[in-house]
């Protein structure tokens, strides 16, 4: 594109856009597209956000849906990130690891259900594992990827200056020049996270994903709009806060 | 005194039975400026990593004179690419080398200060490695190398991805550089002009396996060698030297 980026311009063709999609819905609703009752109303999404707000369910499903999101993140991030770096770094962990990933990769995170049910029971835990699971690969993969690709001049730069141990190697070396890959993974994992919660959570475990599914079970399709959104707006919140830390971590790049 | 000598030196790549450096025999002495000149892909850069100790020669011996002192490194590399850490500020990148030796906070960050201001550098300690030009940065590799306070200067073509006018600049600044730091240099290049106007002693590398093919030593006054008729004839001389020194079939070209 040669123009310059317009910012009036993008804001107001975003919420042209947004409008539209209002629109569409409204529409589909009123010549009834769908089977009649399951589109939501438009305007009585607003009403199913007080009801739901003032029925005391809201903030608790939420908060319970953080817990499951925090600690399935944290979990898939730090081991995905270690598996990575270590199987990139250490030739005889990564012989080990190289069947053994291929096998349990493509194994999607919800066929694990049926073990987290079984390890767990319904619980945050295992909901928690379950979310894990896809954060891990997102995580080792990119790690993997990136460790393997730092330049190896820098390697024989920190040998030439006393830094070629494993230990300097690694952190003066190696994750430094793979973090803007490594954090690419995080990110990715930070969203992979919500797409898997409200998934696990469907299996019956209290948070957004089991009011999801209550609503929808009495027909009450506004208030699942409702969970829909919240969901959208906390992604937007800790994709921002991500995008913020990974600025600074990564404030040396041009 | 040598502060390098290099004993019937051979390497081939692990693997391969085509030597790139064979029967290889030099010495450096103390505070001497020596270039070692040669056709791209001759083996100079091979051994200037060996010297440096980065890859270990399947023949012969490398002995580097003086003591293993924990406060600084005998050899120091300043590389082609600069090869700063771009996740580095200039200061940090200059404090690589000291990382690990044994010298308190105060100490490295005061020989970062000193060499940053022997090589024009001394405004520049916080900036990123992408904000500076390709001369500030090659700058900050020889401050990196000059900080660990080595006896030896490994030099692998330096000045080559410059544009001419820094590179100009940089020569001059290295033979000052040079003067007030008394090191020995190790400096490659495929540029007998550069080498011609830097160093006490140029060796021009030839041949396969290489081995010196060549041997000139400069006494005419760095001032005056860019006038001087009997610096031309050496400079003469060792591109005649270095013409025959090349490969046969590039002969025809």
């Amino acid at each position: 594109m040669a123009d310059p980026p317009n910012k009036v311009r993008r804001i107001v063709l975003g919420i042209s856009g947004l409008l539209a999609f209002l629109l569409i819905w409204k529409l589909s609703e009123t010549l009834e597209w769908a089977r009649q009752g399951t589109m939501p109303d438009l305007f009585a999404v607003p009403r199913a956000a007080i009801d739901e707000w003032t029925t005391g369910r809201f903030l608790p499903a939420i908060g319970s849906s953080l817990i499951h999101y925090v600690w399935g993140l944290s979990l898939g991030t730090g081991l995905g990130l270690l598996v990575g770096a270590l199987a990139a770094t250490l030739r005889i962990f990564d012989e080990l690891q190289n069947y053994l990933a291929r096998v349990l990769r493509p194994i999607p995170p919800l066929a694990w259900v049926v073990f987290a049910i079984a390890w767990f029971q319904v619980s945050h835990a295992g909901a928690a594992f379950v979310i894990s699971i896809g954060v891990f690969w997102v995580n080792y993969f990119a790690t993997y990827t990136a460790v393997n690709n730092v330049d190896p001049r820098f390697h024989e730069l920190a040998r030439a200056f006393g830094q070629g141990g494993y230990l300097a190697r690694t952190f003066k070396v190696t994750l430094p020049a793979a973090s803007p890959g490594i954090l690419g993974g995080v990110r990715t994992g930070v969203g992979q996270a919500w797409m898997t919660l409200i998934a696990a959570e469907l299996l019956g475990v209290p948070g957004i994903g089991q009011e999801i599914n209550s609503a929808a079970g009495v027909g009450a399709y506004e208030a699942v709009v409702v969970y829909m959104l919240a969901i959208s707006a906390v992604y937007a919140f800790s994709d921002m806060i991500f995008a913020a830390v990974e600025r600074v971590l990564l404030k040396w790049r041009p | 005194m040598p502060v390098v000598r290099l004993n019937n030196l051979g390497f081939r790549y692990p693997g391969t039975d085509r030597w790139i450096v064979e029967n290889l025999t030099l010495t450096v002495e103390a505070g001497e400026f020596l270039a070692i000149v040669g056709e791209s892909g001759v083996g100079k850069s091979t051994i200037l990593r060996i010297i440096a100790g980065l890859i270990e020669p399947q023949a012969g011996t490398v002995e580097i004179a003086g003591d293993a002192d924990r406060t600084r490194r005998r050899r120091a590399m300043v590389f082609q690419d600069s090869r700063l850490m771009p996740w580095r500020r200039v200061e940090s990148n200059v404090m690589l080398g000291l990382e690990g030796l044994s010298l308190t906070r105060d100490d490295a960050a005061r020989r970062v200060e000193g060499v940053l201001l022997l090589t024009g550098l001394a405004d520049l300690g916080h900036r990123w490695p992408h904000q500076l030009s390709g001369g500030q940065a090659q700058r900050v590799g020889i401050a990196r190398a000059l900080a660990v306070e080595p006896d030896i200067l490994l030099m692998d073509e330096p000045f080559g991805a410059v544009d001419a006018m820094t590179r100009k600049h940089l020569q001059t600044e290295l033979i000052r550089i040079w003067q007030a730091s008394g090191k020995a240099v190790i400096f490659v290049t495929h540029d007998i002009e550069e080498a011609a106007f830097l160093a006490d002693r140029v060796v021009v590398l030839g041949g396969q396996p290489a081995t010196v093919v060549r041997e000139e030593r400069l006494t005419v006054d760095r001032a005056s060698r860019l006038e001087s008729i009997e610096h031309s004839g050496i400079s003469d001389r060792l591109t005649a030297s270095l013409s025959h020194a090349l490969p046969d079939q590039m002969s025809g070209l």
